[in-house]
């Protein structure tokens, strides 16, 4: 303070006395007064918590809404590899979860990363040249085992993969209906990904449990990604050709097999029932699905069903198929009421009897593999380890079974993750964030195809947006508790003790806090308008 | 061209402000002075004047605001009122003791509790002894004048300075005046220009922490700067009234009274007005006073009011501010002005009004009639 050097005369004027130094107040290290220190707490965003891949979306939405949309696809690629797929896909674990639900309505991240991963089909992954001497078995090539093969590749090691059907993609390309992942992308995407990390893929190869144990001995590593290709049929029906699995159906329709039969009956209420009913509709079959619950307890995703329902589609709710009896060219289905036993559901009152052409079960998936004395060292990846779920659960898992690997190797140190923080904690809550600082916006949804043109062919239902077009959408992302170093707290600084650090690298922070001169007030925490700067006490 | 017009109190202070170009306004609004920033952000809104008006959400924002703008070298306006002035207050201080230039319009009205919104002079006599300089006024047209001598007098001192008006007696009513022609006002105020001003490629400390001696001696500086501010206030009323041919000055006698009359009213403010009438309606029936309006109550006149009021018996001075406790703060002024004269007159201390309590003349004409009745130490309340 004694260093404070006051002007006693006057340039230009005849002022004396005014109380302006020329020397700075920095001297005063009012720092020393706080008992309180402000700190940059990143915290987790509730997309990345709820996404199975903890995908850093706030870190690629702020490239994504600042145009970067390279660096926006590196960061989304480094979780999730295969974009333009779970883009269309995902039921977006991310959007359920987002703050901006409480506010407006949630971010429709599934749009961004769909537009990034389209953007990506024309830019190959960087691929790897590292060369560490490991080499890895995957069986099957469905989402789980493509995933398990690049995160084994990033980190150097080779890998083979053996696909029993004649094109790789598991159930993406022989489950998922065209008009929900049409073939160009599919197989874009996946080229991409073989030619990019120098996977050894090799089809029509179907590998049996008698071949696990030679397998293990030739590579360091066999993870079995085999899925569950294959619908399983109530044992009570009769073993009969008119009597089908939905996955076999699906498969079919796929290879642009021709369908016999015209009047079709679905079991079922998971999305492979409303897949199969939905393509076959396409394909100018008359359809029904028959569901034990209400429409809604159906486990497909909500939009699909929404969708399924616009394009016309029926669906006999709380219906049960008691008997089936095969009459020459047709089937008679007795149809009872469903009736609530606990958790049971069986057979209430006759209601009536139905004829049909087909009679579809997709009521669960099964193995299509006899993997059972699986030795210790084959690490179980996909549908196939943990029953039937999403692609995004899918991907995650093959990855697990590659960091396995990984870790085994020792390889895991230098492994390319998302920055997001991935610190124990709970995600960041809306009312941690200071709304009042966002403004009302809607969200930018995906224009769909008209319900009449959509039975005709496989059209693609769900229509692109550019990444034009999404600018605004990236600009609605709250950013939960990640700074974005907007300066509110610089702004409301009373002690200039903040400086945001714009050309931040990785490892530095974004704000600096000058606690020589900070006197502790909280300001800043008070408005981060993220939730991202907490006070810490300082004795 | 000069040109006449008739107009509300505060559209004349509009446009008096308006005439001395300020580079930002910021104000919140508060009866009885909402009309006049009003008016100020119609004139901004419609292009009319080219200022930054700076919206916030309080008093004491505002003069923060303003106490920024300047600093960093613009001629900037504020106004409040009342309970608004009384929250600037601590920031009042801190504005004068900054050095620096400002004029805010303030319309007096009465403090709460209880609720009150009419006239009284208790919301500027409570900041007396901020720093600031204090303007009384007797009419609109003295208002519109007084801003334009206030922005040279305070860029001249680097002190700011307070314009008081009587809320709705002159805010509220309509009078017909004169608005000087912009470039006679243009010559008569120039530009701005900051001694020191914020400036990140030449960074200085505003108002940094001050050891006991300097802050002392800085004091010192500012006492004598307010001295100094009273020969530079009369230059500037002069020079004003060559100009634009109106005359004011700090202490201002006025002609309804009688100078050879041993006893005399004082009082600031539009109570002057009545005071005239009361006084001019005695001259009739043969009841002599002289008649006085104090426009600058800081820095003091004690000189111009001494010689004003040498050679006077009883001098009753009009309040209506009151230091409970006391009695009428203007009183306290005018005996502490008048105490070292050898012959020192009678002072009346009267509490005429508080909380728009109306004056009529003939209150005032039976305040005259009965002063041999009136208390010598003791507050006069009627």
């Amino acid at each position: 303070m004694n260093n404070l050097k006051y002007i006693s005369a006057i340039r230009n004027g005849d002022f004396t006395g005014l109380p302006i130094a020329g020397s700075s107040t920095a001297v005063n290290m009012t720092g020393n007064w706080k008992f309180f220190r402000p700190l940059l707490k990143p915290k987790k965003a509730p997309c990345f918590e709820a996404c199975p891949l903890h995908i850093g979306i706030s870190d690629y939405i702020k490239e994504f809404a600042a145009g970067n949309h390279l660096a926006a696809l590196e960061i989304l690629r480094l979780s999730n590899p295969m974009p333009a797929i779970t883009g269309r896909v995902c039921p977006n674990f991310c959007q359920s979860a987002c703050n901006r639900t409480d506010f407006d309505e949630a971010l429709q991240i599934g749009n961004l990363e769909r537009a990034l991963g389209d953007f990506g089909l024309d830019h190959p992954h960087p691929g790897n040249d590292k060369d560490e001497n490991k080499t890895a078995a995957i069986i099957g090539s469905g989402p789980a085992g493509l995933a398990a093969a690049i995160f084994l590749t990033r980190a150097g090691v080779k890998v083979t993969i053996f696909e029993q059907n004649t094109a790789p993609g598991g159930l993406l390309r022989y489950g998922i209906p065209a008009y929900r992942l049409p073939r160009p992308i599919l197989d874009q995407e996946i080229d991409n990904i073989i030619e990019s990390y120098k996977i050894e893929l090799k089809c029509n190869h179907r590998i049996e449990s008698a071949q696990l144990k030679k397998l293990t001995a030739e590579y360091d590593v066999l993870i079995a990604a085999p899925g569950l290709s294959r619908s399983s049929i109530p044992a009570q029906w009769p073993d009969i050709p008119k009597i089908k699995g939905a996955l076999d159906l699906l498969a079919a329709i796929s290879r642009n097999e021709t369908i016999p039969g015209q009047n079709f009956v679905i079991i079922g209420g998971g999305n492979a029932a409303l897949d199969t009913a939905r393509s076959l509709k396409r394909l100018g079959k008359t359809v029904k699905i028959i569901y034990r619950r209400t429409r809604a307890e159906m486990p497909a995703y909500p939009d699909e069903i929404m969708e399924a329902l616009e394009e016309g589609l029926q669906i006999q709710e709380e219906v049960v198929v008691a008997k089936v009896a095969g009459t020459g060219d047709a089937l008679n289905l007795d149809l009872h009421h469903s009736r609530k036993d606990g958790k049971q559901i069986t057979a209430g009152d006759f209601l009536e009897t139905i004829t049909c052409d087909f009679l579809i079960a997709a009521t669960g998936q099964e193995s299509g593999t006899d993997f059972k004395d699986y030795s210790p060292e084959l690490l179980p990846a996909g549908d196939f380890a943990h029953g039937a779920a999403s692609v995004a659960e899918a991907l995650a898992s093959g990855r697990k079974a590659a960091e396995s690997a990984l870790e085994k190797f020792g390889l895991l140190a230098d492994y390319p993750v998302s920055n997001q923080t991935t610190e124990e904690s709970a995600p960041i809550t809306c009312t941690q964030l200071h709304l009042n600082y966002y403004v009302k916006k809607p969200a930018g949804k995906t224009p769909q195809l008209e319900a009449a043109a959509r039975n005709k062919n496989f059209s693609e239902v769900n229509l692109s947006l550019t990444l034009d077009q999404l600018a605004d959408e990236a600009e609605r992302c709250f950013h939960c508790g990640s700074c974005t170093t907007c300066g509110i707290c610089w702004f409301f600084c009373p002690d200039v003790a903040i400086a945001i650090n714009h050309d931040s690298h990785e490892a530095e922070s974004p704000i600096l806090f000058d606690y020589d001169h900070c006197k502790g007030c909280g300001q800043c925490a008070e408005v981060c308008p993220r939730g991202v700067i907490e006070m810490e006490e300082d004795l | 061209m000069e040109k006449s017009a008739i107009l509300l109190g505060s559209e004349a202070i509009a446009h008096g402000v308006k005439l001395c170009r300020p580079q930002v306004i910021s104000a919140y609004p508060i009866t009885p002075q909402t009309h006049i920033i009003e008016t100020l952000s119609e004139m901004v809104d419609r292009g009319e004047l080219e200022s930054q008006y700076i919206k916030v959400e309080s008093e004491m924002s505002a003069i923060a605001a303003v106490l920024g703008s300047v600093s960093a070298g613009s001629r900037s306006f504020t106004a409040s009122s009342s309970q608004g002035l009384a929250m600037m207050h601590e920031l009042l201080h801190w504005y004068a003791g900054a050095r620096l230039p400002l004029v805010l319009v303030n319309a007096n009205r009465a403090l709460g509790a209880p609720w009150n919104i009419w006239s009284d002079q208790s919301d500027s006599f409570s900041q007396r002894d901020t720093g600031w300089l204090q303007i009384y006024c007797e009419t609109s047209q003295e208002a519109l004048d007084t801003i334009i001598m206030a922005y040279k007098a305070s860029e001249q001192l680097m002190l700011p300075i307070m314009v008081m008006i009587d809320g709705f007696i002159l805010s509220h009513t309509m009078e017909r005046l004169m608005i000087p022609a912009q470039e006679m006002v243009d010559d008569f105020l120039p530009p701005y220009k900051a001694p020191y001003q914020l400036d990140p490629g030449n960074p200085l400390t505003f108002g940094g922490a001050a050891q006991p001696d300097l802050f002392y001696e800085l004091k010192k500086a500012y006492s004598a700067t307010m001295q100094e501010a009273l020969g530079l206030i009369d230059q500037v009323q002069t020079e004003f009234a060559r100009k634009f041919e109106r005359h004011y000055s700090a202490v201002m006698h006025c002609q309804e009274g009688d100078k050879n009359s041993d006893t005399a009213i004082i009082c600031c403010g539009a109570m002057t007005g009545t005071a005239r009438v009361a006084v001019e309606n005695l001259s009739q029936t043969e009841i002599a006073v002289d008649l006085f309006k104090l426009r600058l109550l800081r820095p003091f006149p004690t000189t111009d009011l001494a010689a004003a009021l040498k050679g006077k018996k009883r001098v009753i001075v009009l309040n209506r501010a009151c230091s409970y406790g006391v009695g009428g703060t203007l009183s306290q002024e005018i005996r502490t002005a008048l105490y070292h004269l050898p012959d020192r007159p009678i002072i009346n201390d009267v509490m005429i009004s508080l909380g728009g309590k109306e004056v009529f003349p003939e209150t005032i004409s039976d305040i005259i009639k009965n002063r041999e009745q009136l208390s010598e130490t003791e507050c006069n309340w009627l």
